[in-house]
């Protein structure tokens, strides 16, 4: 899904109470997506979009580069290994965790207008 | 003693053979390169104040006095000067003017020129050509502008070269085929997207349009993933042409049972480990086709499967075709 106009990420942070982990985070996303089949991912996600998934292993992270997505929400509070954070950094890709649940960001996201 | 190695000897022998473009310049350029021409002259008959008006026109500090193209003599700045002292203004050119002149040839190289004006002092030199006809003037300013203008000219050939250099060189580098080709191993999903990763840099280096960089690179990492969670092993080589890339993953077994199945969204033989990864979501083959310009399967249990993809490249920015 994709919205036609940006929208800043940094004032959803609060509302998704969120948790950057990357040392860079993207002004603005274009959209969402959330899956936690990568094929999926590398099937639909739009580039520029957050993407959310329960899944930390690197390939989150390889997949994200692929569809040149902004950034990955990480939800229910998971958490990447060191190796994903470092190629994330690496590769320009912004992780972020939040304590909420797919379903749960997903509509914090949707309500906020993306 | 110890003689010095072969290299620094012919370095040595370079250093001295260096010569600078301005060097090169003052031999190579001539008289009439640099020469002010046609010259502007005046008859012996002209009066000095003529003269005077004319040099007042042309900025010049000195007018030749010519009959029929032959030189017979020069009236300098100086002279006027002493006509206006001497009150004979009025006179004609050929009472006054200096007979005998040094002159230069037009042939003469401009080191000669050079030489001349430092042996005799003077301002200007008018030029004769082989038949003793006077075909121009020169003084020490045209020199320097005539090498000015020259070195200028030769520095713009000199980037225009280089710049040429560098297209081609660039021509060269998007005309090359480079193959990245790495094995895959089965079970390694710490290494999936690696080759992927790769090619993608590649194609943004040759700038490919980012929507084709993303389907060339969901096809290799899906190629890479697919031998890593179904196969025994394998490897995955991707070819990247001016025109097309070619991602092929070839393994060794154990060769898909039904093709047709395994081209169906969702289904999937992936097994626990996987799935709980995120893969295994049967969506592999078929992205893989979807991004694909061509796309081909071939498998059988005794060769084990062979896929390739072909995806036609455009520059960002480029029409398509």
């Amino acid at each position: 899904m994709r919205t036609q106009n940006p929208i800043k990420l940094r004032p959803l942070l609060a509302t998704l109470r969120a948790e950057v982990l990357t040392d860079h985070v993207p002004e603005e996303i274009t959209g969402g997506y959330c899956s936690d089949l990568l094929s999926d991912v590398l099937a639909h996600a739009e580039p520029g979009v957050l993407w959310l998934t329960v899944q930390v292993h690197r390939n989150v992270v390889s997949v994200a580069a692929m569809k040149d997505v902004a950034a990955v929400l990480l939800t229910c509070g998971r958490k990447p290994d060191s190796a994903s954070l470092a190629e994330a950094d690496e590769a320009g890709i912004a992780l972020l965790t939040t304590p909420l649940s797919t379903y749960e960001a997903a509509g914090k996201l949707w309500e906020a207008g993306l | 003693m110890i003689s010095p190695p072969a290299s620094e000897k012919t370095e040595i022998a370079g250093d001295a053979r260096k010569v600078s473009v301005a060097q090169v310049l003052v031999y190579e350029l001539r008289v009439r390169d640099a020469m002010s021409k046609p010259p502007i002259t005046a008859a012996p008959t002209e009066s000095l104040r003529s003269i005077q008006h004319l040099m007042k026109e042309h900025r010049f500090s000195g007018v030749p006095i010519t009959e029929n193209g032959t030189l017979l003599g020069l009236i300098s700045i100086e002279d006027i000067i002493n006509a206006l002292d001497h009150g004979h203004i009025n006179d004609p050119a050929a009472a006054h003017m200096t007979r005998g002149l040094v002159t230069l040839r037009d042939h003469y190289s401009l080191l000669r020129a050079v030489a001349e004006f430092d042996r005799h002092g003077f301002g200007r030199f008018p030029v004769l050509n082989t038949s003793d006809r006077l075909v121009g003037m020169i003084t020490r300013g045209d020199i320097t502008t005539c090498l000015m203008q020259h070195l200028e000219k030769r520095a713009e050939e000199a980037l225009a070269h280089e710049a040429r250099l560098r297209a081609t060189h660039t021509a060269d580098e998007a005309a090359q085929r480079v193959v990245i080709r790495a094995p895959v191993r089965t079970g390694d999903y710490d290494s999936a997207g690696k080759i992927s990763q790769r090619m993608r840099q590649l194609l943004r280096d040759r700038a490919i349009d980012p929507e084709i960089r993303r389907r060339a690179a969901v096809v290799a990492y899906e190629a890479e993933t697919n031998i890593i969670i179904h196969s025994l092993g394998g490897e995955v080589s991707v070819t990247i042409d001016p025109d097309q890339v070619v991602i092929e993953a070839v393994d060794v077994g154990p060769g898909i049972d039904n093709i047709e199945q395994a081209m169906q969204e969702g289904w999937s033989t992936a097994g626990r480990l996987p799935r709980e990864l995120g893969f295994g979501a049967g969506m592999g083959l078929p992205n893989m086709r979807r991004c694909s310009d061509r796309f081909e399967v071939v498998s059988d249990s005794d060769h084990g499967t062979r896929v390739r993809s072909e995806i036609h490249l455009r520059k960002a920015g480029a029409p398509s075709t």
